[in-house]
This record gives C-alpha cells, sequence and structure tokens, in this order.
C-alpha cells in the first residue's frame, strides 16, 4: 500500500537522520542563536540581561569620517583581526597543507613498516592530551638554558639563547599548533596516494617516469580533492581554535586572536573575564567571518562537484 | 482483628513513629561556597567548626534544630573566576548560604542580588563584632552598607634580599635604612628599579626586581604611587589619570630598559615567579605578607626565628613615585559574603561565630595573615608564631583598599594590558597609555572617569 509505504519511508527517514539532526541543531543551531541573542544584551558578570543593545559592538568598531563605511576598526579588534589572519594563513599553508603533503609523499614512498612508523611518530602529538603537549612546547621553548631549544643552540650551534614566547610569539604557536594540524593532512592525504590504482605507477615507471615525474603527474592530480577539503576544513578549525594559544602564551597581548580575545572576555580565568555579551558581539563576528570563508573556498574549490552524485554506479 | 493484621499495624505503626522522627529534630542545611586555596584552609575550616560551637548551644537551649554545614569547594584558578562561578551558580537559583570572596566582588554581588544587607545583623551583635579593626570594614562596604564581614587582613610589600644587597657591596646602614628611606618619601620607586640592576649587573642576583605575572591586586599599590586614585567615592564611579599612568607605565619601561624587571615577566607562571626569589635568583619580589612561610622554608630558616629572617630579607613599602611622596600599601582581605537566601540570619550567626579572636588566630597564624580583631595581637599564638605579622602591621599605615566597584576587575585587566604592552617593548609609553585609555573607555563608558 502506498499511504504505508510512504509512512515507513518517513519513519525510515526520522529514524536514520533524527539523530544527526537533533545533534545539529543542539550543538550548531542553538549555540549560534543564544550567541546572536547575547551580542545584543548587556549581559555581563551578573549573568542578566538588563536590556537589548548594539553597544558591544560599538566596542569593536568607531564612527570616523576618513574611513569606508563611516567607521574604523578599533586597535585591539583590528589587532586580533590581523593576528588571526597570519596565525591561520601560516599554519595552513606552511604546515597543514604543505607539511602534511611532503610527510604523506616522503612516508608512502618509504616501506611500508618505516613508513607506518614515522606517521605514528607524527601522530603523537595530536594524542597527547592538550595540556601535556603545551607544557612540552613551555619547556622546549623556556628561554633559559633549560629549554630543550636553547639546549641546542647553545651546546649544539654555540648560539646565544633565545626568547621564542616574546620574541618570536606568533612563530611559535604557528609551529605548535602546525604540528598537530599536519598530522590530519598526512593521514588523509596518505589513504588518497594509496588508494592510486597501482598499475598506473607500474604504467609510468614501464614508461621511464622519475619519482618527481610521478609525483607531480600522477599523485598530485589524484589528490585535489583530499587538499581542498583539508583547506577548507582547516581553516575553519584553526579560526576557532584557541587551545593551545591560551596553553602556551595565556592570555598575552601579542598572540590575541579573535578566538583568544572572545575567550578571554568571557570564561578565561582572572583576566578580566565575565564580558558576556561582549565575548558574544566577537564570537558573531567570528560566525560570520567563518561563514563567509567558507562560502568563499567551496565556490573557489568548486567542492560542489566533489560532492555531486556520481555520473555511473559503481555495482 | 486477627493475629495477622495485629502485627502489620504494628509494623505500620512502628513505621511511622521511626519515619516521623527526626523530622522532629530539624537539620538545617546551610551552603558554604569557597575555593579550594592553600593560603587559607581554615576560611571555610573556622565555619564548620562554627556550625559545631552553634549547634552545641542549640542543644543546651532544648532546641530540635541543628545546623550542617554542606561545604562546596571550588577549583577556581582564582578569586576573579571563583567570584564568576558564584555569579552563574547565583543566576540560575543555587545562591549559596555563605560565600569566602575576594572583597571588590561585593559590589557585583549586590548587584546581582546575592549579598545580604548585614547592618541589622552587626548592629544586633555589638558584642560579637565591636573589636573588628574599623578600617576592615570599609573593604565591606558598598553604597554606605556593609555586605560582609573581613576574614582576614595581609599587608604587601616589596621583598629585598639582603645578601645580594650585602655581595653588591652595599653597607648594613644603607640595608637597615631602607625602610625609613621609602617611608620619608627619600627613595622612590625609580630607586628601587637602578638598586636592582646594579645588583643585577654587580653579579649579585640573576634578575632584578619580579611582580606578579598576571591581573592583581599589587598593581594597584604602583599604581597608586604615581599618583593614580582610582576611585572617586563621592561619585561611586573608577577614576584614571593620563599623567599618573604616563608615569606609571614609563617607570616600568625604564625598569626593562635597566635590566631591573625582566621584559618578559607577564609570560611567568606563577611558580617561577615564585621560584625566582625563593630560588634566590632575584633580588626584589613584589607580593605580599603571606609569602613570608614559603619563604622560612625555601630559605632553611627556623619559622621562630625572627632576626634570622630580617637578617636575610627587607621589608619595604611600595616607595613614593617622586622624591618627598608618600609610599603605599594595599590591603586586600578576604571577606565572609552571607548570601540573600532564607536561612541568612542564621549563617551570618555562623559568620559571627568564626570571625571571634581563637579561630581567626587560628587561621591568620597558620597562614601568615593580618588579624581582624584588636586583640588578636595580644594572644601568645599571635606573639610566639605571629611575629612577621606584628612586624606588617606598621606598614599597614599606608595602606588602600581596592574599590568595590563591579567593574574594578576589568579596569586592572586593562592597565595590566598596558603593563603588558610596555614591557613586553611592544609599545612606547605613550601608545600604551593611549590603548589604555582608549580601551577603559570603550570597556567602561559611564563607570570610569578620566582625568588628565
Amino acid at each position: 500500500m502506498p499511504s504505508s509505504a510512504s509512512a515507513r519511508q518517513a519513519s525510515n527517514a526520522l529514524i536514520f537522520l533524527g539523530p544527526a539532526i537533533l545533534l545539529l541543531f543542539a550543538l550548531l543551531v542553538v549555540p549560534i542563536v543564544v550567541d546572536l541573542v547575547v551580542a545584543f544584551t548587556d549581559m555581563a558578570q551578573t549573568v542578566t540581561i538588563g536590556e537589548f543593545t548594539t553597544r558591544q559592538f560599538d566596542k569593536l568598531v568607531r564612527p570616523s569620517k576618513d574611513a569606508w563605511f563611516g567607521f574604523e576598526l578599533r586597535g585591539s579588534f583590528y589587532r586580533a583581526l590581523s593576528l588571526t589572519a597570519i596565525y591561520v594563513f601560516c599554519t595552513l599553508t606552511i604546515f597543514n597543507i604543505t607539511f602534511g603533503l611532503i610527510l604523506a609523499l616522503t612516508t608512502t614512498a618509504l616501506s611500508d613498516r618505516l613508513g607506518a612508523f614515522f606517521r605514528a611518530v607524527w601522530l603523537l602529538p595530536r594524542m597527547s592530551p592538550s595540556v601535556v603537549y603545551g607544557l612540552l612546547w613551555i619547556w622546549v621553548v623556556d628561554p633559559t638554558e633549560r629549554g630543550l631549544l636553547n639546549q641546542v643552540l647553545i651546546n649544539v650551534f654555540g648560539m646565544e639563547p633565545i626568547n621564542m614566547m616574546l620574541d618570536h610569539p606568533m612563530v611559535l604557536i604557528v609551529m605548535a599548533n602546525g604540528f598537530i594540524g599536519a598530522s590530519i593532512g598526512m593521514l588523509i592525504l596518505t589513504s588518497a596516494i594509496r588508494s592510486i590504482p597501482k598499475h598506473l605507477f607500474h604504467a609510468a615507471r614501464a614508461d621511464g617516469a622519475g619519482p618527481m615525474a610521478i609525483t607531480w603527474h600522477i599523485v598530485l592530480p589524484a589528490l585535489r580533492w583530499p587538499l581542498s577539503y583539508i583547506t577548507v576544513f582547516q581553516t575553519l578549525s584553526l579560526l576557532v581554535s584557541f587551545e593551545y594559544i591560551f596553553l602556551i602564551m595565556g592570555a598575552s597581548r601579542s598572540t590575541m586572536t579573535m578566538a583568544m580575545l572572545a575567550y578571554t572576555k568571557t570564561l578565561a580565568p582572572d583576566i578580566g573575564s565575565g564580558q558576556y555579551a561582549y565575548g558574544a558581539a566577537i564570537t558573531l563576528i567570528l560566525i560570520v567571518i567563518g561563514m563567509a570563508t567558507a562560502m568563499f573556498m567551496w565556490r573557489m574549490s568548486n567542492m560542489k562537484a566533489l560532492l555531486a552524485k556520481p555520473k555511473i554506479e559503481v555495482q | 482483628m486477627t493475629f495477622r493484621s495485629l502485627i502489620a499495624a504494628g509494623l505500620a505503626a512502628a513505621t511511622l513513629t521511626g519515619a516521623a522522627s527526626p523530622a522532629f529534630a530539624e537539620e538545617i542545611t546551610l551552603t558554604l561556597w569557597s575555593r579550594a586555596d592553600r593560603s587559607g584552609p581554615l576560611r571555610a575550616g573556622n565555619i564548620v567548626e562554627a556550625a559545631k560551637t552553634l549547634n552545641q548551644m542549640l542543644a543546651a537551649s532544648g532546641s530540635d534544630k541543628s545546623v550542617k554545614v554542606e561545604l562546596i569547594e571550588t577549583n577556581a584558578k582564582g578569586f576573579d573566576a571563583d567570584a564568576l562561578d558564584v555569579l552563574k551558580a547565583h543566576s540560575v537559583g543555587d545562591t549559596p548560604d555563605i560565600i569566602v570572596a575576594a572583597h571588590e566582588w561585593i559590589g557585583s554581588f549586590v548587584k546581582a542580588g546575592l549579598a545580604a544587607n548585614l547592618e541589622e545583623h552587626i548592629a544586633a551583635n555589638p558584642s560579637l563584632y565591636d573589636d573588628i579593626i574599623p578600617a576592615l570594614w570599609n573593604a565591606v562596604s558598598y553604597k554606605g552598607a556593609r555586605y560582609g564581614v573581613p576574614q582576614d587582613g595581609e599587608v604587601r610589600m616589596f621583598f629585598l634580599n639582603n645578601d645580594m644587597l650585602r655581595k653588591a657591596g652595599k653597607s648594613e646602614e644603607f640595608i637597615a635604612s631602607l625602610p625609613a628611606k621609602v617611608n620619608a618619601g627619600e627613595f622612590t620607586m625609580a630607586d628601587m628599579c637602578t638598586l636592582a640592576a646594579e645588583v643585577k649587573d654587580a653579579g649579585a642576583s640573576e634578575l632584578g626586581l619580579v611582580h606578579r605575572p598576571n591581573v592583581g591586586p599589587d598593581f594597584q599599590m604602583a599604581m597608586a604611587a604615581f599618583g593614580i586614585d582610582m576611585y572617586n567615592d563621592e561619585e561611586a564611579r573608577l577614576q584614571v589619570s593620563k599623567s599618573g599612568l604616563e608615569k606609571y607605565y614609563g617607570w616600568l619601561k625604564t625598569c626593562v630598559d635597566q635590566g631591573a624587571i625582566p621584559a618578559d615577566m607577564t609570560s611567568y607562571s606563577w611558580d617561577s615567579v615564585h621560584a625566582a626569589f625563593r630560588g634566590e635568583k632575584a633580588m626584589a619580589k613584589f607580593h605580599g605578607i603571606w609569602n613570608l612561610g614559603a619563604q622560612l622554608e625555601a630559605f632553611g630558616i627556623d619559622p621562630l626565628d625572627k632576626d634570622a629572617y630580617f637578617k636575610k630579607i627587607t621589608w619595604i613599602n611600595a616607595p613614593a613615585g617622586e622624591k618627598g611622596g608618600t609610599p603605599k600599601n594595599l590591603s586586600h582581605p578576604i571577606v565572609y559574603v552571607v548570601g540573600d537566601t532564607p536561612n541568612k540570619d542564621l549563617a551570618a550567626m555562623l559568620v559571627a561565630l568564626a570571625s571571634q579572636h581563637v579561630p581567626n588566630t587560628r587561621h591568620a597564624v597558620t597562614t601568615n595573615h593580618t588579624p581582624i580583631n584588636y586583640g588578636q595581637m595580644a594572644m601568645p599564638a599571635f606573639q610566639k608564631e605571629g611575629w612577621g605579622l606584628v612586624a606588617g602591621v606598621p606598614l599597614l599605615e599606608y595602606a588602600e583598599f581596592m574599590p568595590n566597584h563591579p567593574r574594578v576587575g576589568q579596569y586592572n585587566a586593562i592597565t595590566f594590558q598596558g603593563v603588558q604592552a610596555v614591557e613586553t617593548g611592544e609599545m612606547t609609553v605613550d601608545e600604551a597609555v593611549e590603548m589604555v585609555l582608549e580601551e577603559l573607555e570603550t570597556e567602561l563608558g559611564e563607570d570610569v572617569i578620566i582625568l588628565d
């Protein structure tokens, strides 16, 4: 009977999609709506809403006659935006993509066992608890001669000790996040390289192609989609990541990205937090930036084609 | 009635009386909110003890009521984070009956409807409160009424390592004359850094002067020394002066340039700050009297040997900003706040009992905090073990308190941004002043007065 068939279809849809939709709603839609509402209030330490206002956004921009849209960004906000851009761009391009790709290429070129060993080593940072990883970095870059980096510089290269936290804070957080981020790229790209049919390599070798030519003409074209995916996914996750920045640098001005700014204004301990509406306003802007970036990248990388229905059906 | 129904009736009656009997002896549970803090475990412990005393009194009066204290011990990183947590709990209806808090949060607590007004309670129990040092009441007052009871007092200072001064060639007379010179306004903040740099350059210490690495009350002393009066009492608004900030940040800049203060001081952990002074790497440290215990231990000095301690360490107030000015100090009392709950009268009585001489001295002497009652100083425990506290009391002459303004935490966080920007060399003094004033104006708006 058609009615029972459609009822079954509906119940199947509910069973299969229901949990996912519920999770999506509770973990994504609800927080965004709450954030949207709180951003337009005066909620602070007392966790009460006195009035609805756009005052929080006035803290981020100020009117200016010379500026394009009649307002300009305030110092701390402008700084947070620039630091976020530098942080996301450098971590993504240097580590998550380039380094991830190099790792995937080199470890797949090695014998299976050796490749697996190196991949396991590169997965260690991701597997260790964040606090432990943060502490290890703090020890590595300790400005005294106790720090691992300085021990190497002094004993191996005979150089003066350096203070990364003070002199190169952005390099530090890009590296700390990059060493973790590279492993995701490595895993995805490795599996993509593994899925390239073996006969293509054999044929190429038979035709006299060297390792560089094989990489360029066979491997890289096969990695286009995984690379696009990594770029979009990692950009979005880096935009909102602050965990390692906070663990290593604390609430330092030199690494105050947008996500860090939102965290220090709301929940971070002992640095004038508790300004929930202000933090929500910053987060709201971050959400808008994230959405715009995602859409732009979606368009640029033609991700739609990747997710389109296959033109042939493999039985 | 059959035998079986008789048994059933008997059982039912026994069950009923059994169940009903506890209802006659009413146990009232009071919640006590306190963060787990090594610097004062008896802040909560004394309330628990007070409940025992109160229960003895209730039992003696033939009352069936008894009080039980349920301790909510939090692991917040500091008093600010803890105060935000208690405000969150209050906002969802879980208001604790008693809260151990840093006094400057009283403004926020009153605004949130969390703190009970204790004026009537204090007036009705003069024999329990009349010995409290009057100045301490300022710390719990908000808009003319008292919303808490001071739990302890403290005094902050620059600790100077005499051994390093000697090693750098300073005479005993010079070292002994420092506290008096500071109090007379002859030895200034600038001199402090010059001295620290001199000792460091002479190779007598690895570091000069260390201060706290994060936002906190110590900086208020330094700001006050440069003429910044943080609070306008009449208007009940925070305030800052541009010229004061210029001098204050200018001082920090000079200190860093001289090598007296490490440029990355604000990225130290608390442990490394403590280790710098206690491990005899830094000549001076800017902090508070409760460090005494840990210092005695680190330097291997007998806790009862006052002379050995002062042979090694000198205490001075924050020197004046300019020659001829007055030195500054800051007392940052921790207080008991009574929640505005149905149990507030009972909770206030527990606070009153915990604030008496014997329990308070037990806390003060074991954790190196100054007393809240005048009479405590005469107690044998104070005379014997509390020599450091007795020695700290003269510094209190110059003490001020943090303003009880709901947004003082934000004010401190913003002025600290300037400290970090100047020390790390990210900004010049003028840029930092401009940034801090702009941030204060935008974030605090009407709540801050900006003077020239």
